[in-house]
């Protein structure tokens, strides 16, 4: 019997799938599969591209760190993995220039390719223009710190001594990929080959060196290797990935990767509107077919499953057709990406295509087997009584089973449950406004008002529950059109906005307490604008309540390597309006009792609360203080930020230095000269820099998320087409009839007409509210920021919703007026 | 010996206005190798009580057995069982499935029954209708009385013992009409098979060994 089934099914739909509703079905799941597989594919490209420009900031793949030399055997097991390794030591030492003056650097010795990733900029004057270099200075030479004369006289070509060695100033470091996000680092760079380190003599016993092994590899082997070094605890390393590197990238890849499952979402979302439309139609004309079946003696179960076979096999055919399209497509926006990418993409992983079909799959079984699996189990009777009911399944069936495949894609597309839950519960909303709405305007028709209103409504007053179904699919379908066009916009400017334009570019470190006064003077008779000198105290956790670090257990090596190492730390007396109180009280700015203020998610990984006590060890003095608050803190923002601050009271007696943030125009380093020769103990740090790299990669997600929205548009086209073919049957059988009746060409196109724009009306302003409520709660609550409503929403949601409907609804029925009413009676079509 | 026997049959059906009663009642019984024609006026309860015979439907009180199966105790699967390979159909708007052509209409009772060689046998019956050279037209591609024609094939194919038709000639012209009532005849003629028939035609019922009158859901 199965063989028969089979025979059956593909026969069935070998036949099936010329017919309109076919293939409305498979061209919306070869969308949404090529939708998800070629923005799976893209996105999978672009996601790993940006984790290897996330790289640049780490020079690597991956970096192990340590405090003391890493064993060989990393280097040589990193070797054996075919992936590229360098070593670098950093430590602080002192530099003398030829007439005696001497600076506190902070040396970095590399090997190898350093950088592995990213790029390593010289310049061989002051400010000049930048070359890139791979690699080590050559033996006898260094690189240095274009702060560096700042601090003492000296020049290129100039000699220095540098622990027992003399070495030649070779050029001016101008990026350093690596350092980033090491602004805190306050000692000028200077840069020298590992080999010349123990001629210099300078790593001795007690020596503050810090060990780095910089990896690269295809990522296979870097997981695999990442994954052998963690199940070495022995060599107490820290390994640190891209994402984690550096907290403002990893917050930009976590939006970016949201955005872009968005888009894909949308696709998807929208072909199962246009799929869920077409099941209809197919359950209708199975149900003859089931009757007919059954009359001839098959089981209800052969019927259920000769229907879904020939459904299933359907959706294969569909992703089989819609991946290799979505593969195909992926290199089109691959090259429109060269542009914005200056390395090639890497090659994508095979996951998109067990999505692709796993999506044809989920949607065809959630959106249109439930109804034509129930319309055939109609009643064999109809065989002989086709004026029985159709068989339909009930609604909350038909809707739990389409939000329960629509969830699963969705949570699947943007690893967000909550993302997902709340497009869902959009969904829902609008299809509820749209009903509620359209039932309102039905019974409005049904009133004895004014000959115009009538005839204007006439089309919706026959067919309530179709033009309800149409006007819903039609929101559905502008709903994405509009986030695409619009919200998107909106919401990736917003995101964008993070970054203000005037944001600090340079970060002033190590400022004296008695230097405070007189570097806002300087400030001051600048016109520079500036937030305030934050007082800055290094201190190492020793103690939580009772029990000293070392004896707590963390889960995982991320908190214990956030606890071990040295912290910022800030007083402070009053509360700062960037950094909201999440929970507790800011103190009382004359209090005299050690509090302290922690970032919120930094007091989730230590596992403390208000309430507790942290012991720290500053300088040779032990500072103990009691959590009395928990901020938020918005690290996007560039702004000088400390996980733990404390009353002034706290760290009364601990030495501290201070740190501000400024926004300067760019001057060609004038700024930076001036400073650094009045404040000569001032370390500045250039933050331009890596901002810029940081709103580089931001901007390239953003071009991306464009080029994924694109085809969601197209997606939105084709649902809006499929609404109308929805419709077609019913709407040439009473076109037929009209016309029979005397109805002229003229006011058939005017009935549909207006019936398209009434529905393209509705369908725009609903839409356009529910599209600024997602743009709004997406902004608000998922991404925490701020969002502005825009009116150009309503006016472009209006003008789309007529434009488009009216125009797609007319092209799609044209065949309606030119097809003659004999044959559409005969043939019902 | 009797292929159709019922007894006592009711069907009520709730409708807005209140239960409404279609067969109050009904006796009969179809011998083997008999044609009974059941006539009467429209709404009078023919069609449903067909359906009841085949077991298309389920009775509201009352007994009916189907080759000596009694139907009544039947669920919906196994009632289509009993259908399986005995029982055929002719139906007034011809009821083939637009998908499949002329020949895998033909064999789609004979797949359903497990039976070999469905598409010699089916060609076989097609080309006994005058149809073999049809064979991979759609039913769209068939006049009516074309359509008609596979529709009887289809019935006739697994030489039923029971055939029933409802309103076969209603669809028709009159010159169509007779051609296909010929033809159904004939071929019950050859396979001795039962038929219980539907109809508004005098003419029709005469053909048959007797006629029955059903009006108002009562047998006359």
């Amino acid at each position: 019997m199965m063989a028969t089934a089979w025979s059956l099914a593909l026969r069935q739909l070998r036949r099936d799938i010329r017919l309109s509703e076919y293939i409305v079905v498979f061209c919306a799941l070869v969308l949404a599969v090529a939708a998800l597989t070629s923005v799976g594919f893209f996105a999978n490209r672009v996601e790993r591209a940006m984790v290897s420009q996330a790289s640049t900031l780490l020079a690597a793949d991956l970096v192990a760190l340590a405090n003391n030399p890493l064993p060989d055997e990393v280097a040589d097991e990193a070797a054996r993995r075919q992936i590229s390794s360098a070593q670098l030591i950093e430590f602080p030492s002192v530099v003398l220039n030829g007439d005696g003056d001497t600076a506190l650097v902070s040396v970095k010795a590399v090997s190898g390719d350093y950088p592995l990733r990213g790029e390593l900029l010289l310049t061989d004057e002051l400010y000049g223009s930048a070359r890139e270099v791979k690699g080590p200075p050559a033996s006898g030479r260094v690189w240095i710190d274009s702060r560096l004369p700042g601090t003492i006289p000296v020049e290129a070509g100039q000699t220095l001594s540098l622990g027992e060695i003399s070495v030649e100033a070779e050029a001016f470091v101008s990026y350093e990929p690596d350092r980033a996000g090491d602004v805190f680092q306050m000692a000028p760079r200077v840069m020298m080959s590992s080999e010349d380190l123990e001629r210099a003599g300078l790593l001795g016993e007690g020596s503050r060196a810090r060990y780095r092994m910089l990896f690269a590899g295809d990522e296979t082997a870097i997981n695999g290797f990442a994954d052998w070094l963690a199940d070495k605890p022995e060599w107490n390393l820290r390994v640190q990935t891209p994402e984690e590197g550096r907290p403002a990238v990893r917050s930009a890849l976590v939006n970016a990767r949201r955005f872009l499952g968005l888009a894909a979402a949308l696709a998807v979302l929208l072909s199962g509107a246009a799929v869920a439309l077409a099941a209809r139609q197919i359950a209708e004309r199975d149900m003859d077919t089931s009757s007919l079946l059954r009359t001839f003696g098959a089981s209800r179960a052969l019927v259920l499953r000769i229907v879904a076979m020939r459904l299933m096999v359907l959706a294969l055919l569909a992703g089989l057709v819609g991946s290799v399209l979505g593969y195909l497509a992926q290199f089109g926006l691959s090259a429109m990406l060269a542009r914005w990418f200056a390395t090639d993409l890497p090659q994508p992983s095979l996951l998109p295509l067990i999505g692709g079909f796993a999506c044809s799959i989920i949607a065809m079984a959630g959106f249109c087997l439930p109804s034509v699996v129930r319309a055939a189990d109609a009643p064999v009777v109809r065989v002989l009584r086709r004026d029985l009911p159709p068989n339909q399944a009930s609604l909350k069936v038909l809707i739990g089973c389409g939000l329960l495949a629509l969830t699963l894609l969705l949570v699947w597309l943007t690893r967000d449950l909550l993302v997902a839950v709340l497009l869902v519960l959009g969904v829902v909303t609008v299809f509820a406004l749209l009903s509620g709405v359209s039932r309102g305007l039905v019974a409005l028709a049904s009133r004895p008002a004014g000959e115009r209103w009538r005839r204007l409504l006439s089309g919706i007053k026959r067919r309530p529950g179709s033009v309800t179904l149409q006007i819903a699919a039609f929101g559905v379908g502008l709903l994405a059109l509009l986030l695409l066009a619009i919200v998107r916009a909106d919401v990736l400017n917003t995101w964008q906005r993070q970054i203000p334009p005037d944001a600090p570019n340079f970060f002033l470190v190590n400022i004296q307490p008695d230097e405070v006064d007189s570097v806002q003077s300087f400030f001051g008779e600048r016109d520079i604008s500036f937030r305030s000198l934050h007082p800055l105290v290094r201190g190492r956790l020793e103690q939580i309540n009772d029990t000293p670090v070392a004896e707590l257990d963390f889960e995982g090596k991320r908190n214990e390597w956030t606890v071990r190492r040295d912290f910022n730390l800030s007083f402070a007396a009053d509360a700062r309006d960037d950094n909201p109180i999440v929970d507790g009280q800011w103190w009382d700015p004359d209090t005299e009792e050690a509090l302290l203020s922690l970032e919120h998610d930094f007091a989730d990984e230590l596992g403390v609360e208000i309430g507790d006590v942290l012991h720290f060890r500053v300088a040779d003095a032990l500072v103990a203080g009691r959590i009395s608050n928990l901020r938020q803190v918005e690290w996007e923002s560039f702004s000088a930020n400390f996980f733990v601050v404390g009353t002034p009271a706290a760290f009364a007696n601990s030495p501290a230095s201070y740190i501000t943030s400024v926004n300067v125009p760019d001057d060609h380093g004038g700024f930076v000269r001036e400073l650094v020769s009045r404040f000569p103990a001032v370390t500045v740090l250039e933050v331009g820099s890596i901002l810029e790299r940081v709103t580089g990669i931001m901007n390239r997600a953003a071009a991306a998320v464009q080029y994924v929205f694109l085809f969601t548009v197209f997606a939105g086209i084709l649902v809006l087409i499929a609404a109308v073919l929805a419709s077609r049957r019913e709407r040439f059988r009473e076109a037929a009839i009209l016309r029979t009746l005397g109805a002229s060409r003229r006011y058939l196109r005017g009935t549909l007409g207006r019936e398209f724009a009434v529905i393209g009306l509705l369908s725009g302003v609903l839409a356009a509210t529910v599209a600024a409520v997602i743009g709004w709660i997406i902004v608000e609550y998922v991404m925490e920021l701020s969002y502005q409503f825009n009116p150009w929403l309503w006016l472009v949601g209006v003008a789309t919703g007529l434009i488009c409907i009216w125009t797609a609804g007319m092209l799609v029925t044209r065949p309606v007026l030119d097809q003659s009413p004999l044959d559409v009676l005969r043939n019902q079509v | 010996m009797s292929v159709i026997e019922a007894c006592k049959l009711q069907k009520r059906v709730q409708t807005t206005n209140g239960e409404l009663e279609i067969l109050r009642g009904v006796d009969m019984s179809v011998a083997a190798a008999e044609a009974v024609a059941i006539v009467g006026p429209s709404g009078s309860g023919k069609s449903t009580l067909l359906a009841l015979l085949a077991g298309l439907d389920s009775a509201s009180d009352g007994e009916v057995s189907l080759l000596g199966e009694p139907l009544h105790q039947l669920d919906e699967d196994a009632r289509a069982a009993v259908r399986a390979g005995r029982v055929g159909f002719v139906f007034q708007s011809f009821q083939l499935l637009p998908g499949l052509t002329a020949l895998e209409n033909v064999m789609l009772p004979l797949e359903l029954a497990s039976r070999s060689e469905a598409r010699e046998l089916a060609a076989k019956q097609l080309d006994a209708v005058g149809l073999g050279d049809r064979e991979h037209h759609l039913p769209a591609q068939l006049s009516g009385g074309e359509q008609q024609r596979v529709a009887i094939a289809r019935a006739f194919v697994t030489a039923p013992q029971v055939l029933f038709a409802d309103e076969p000639t209603g669809n028709l012209d009159q010159a169509t009409g007779e051609t296909i009532v010929e033809l159904m005849f004939r071929l019950r003629s050859e396979q001795q098979c039962s038929l219980v028939l539907v109809t508004h035609d005098s003419a029709l019922a005469a053909r048959c060994d007797r006629a029955v009158t059903m009006n108002d859901g009562v047998l006359q």
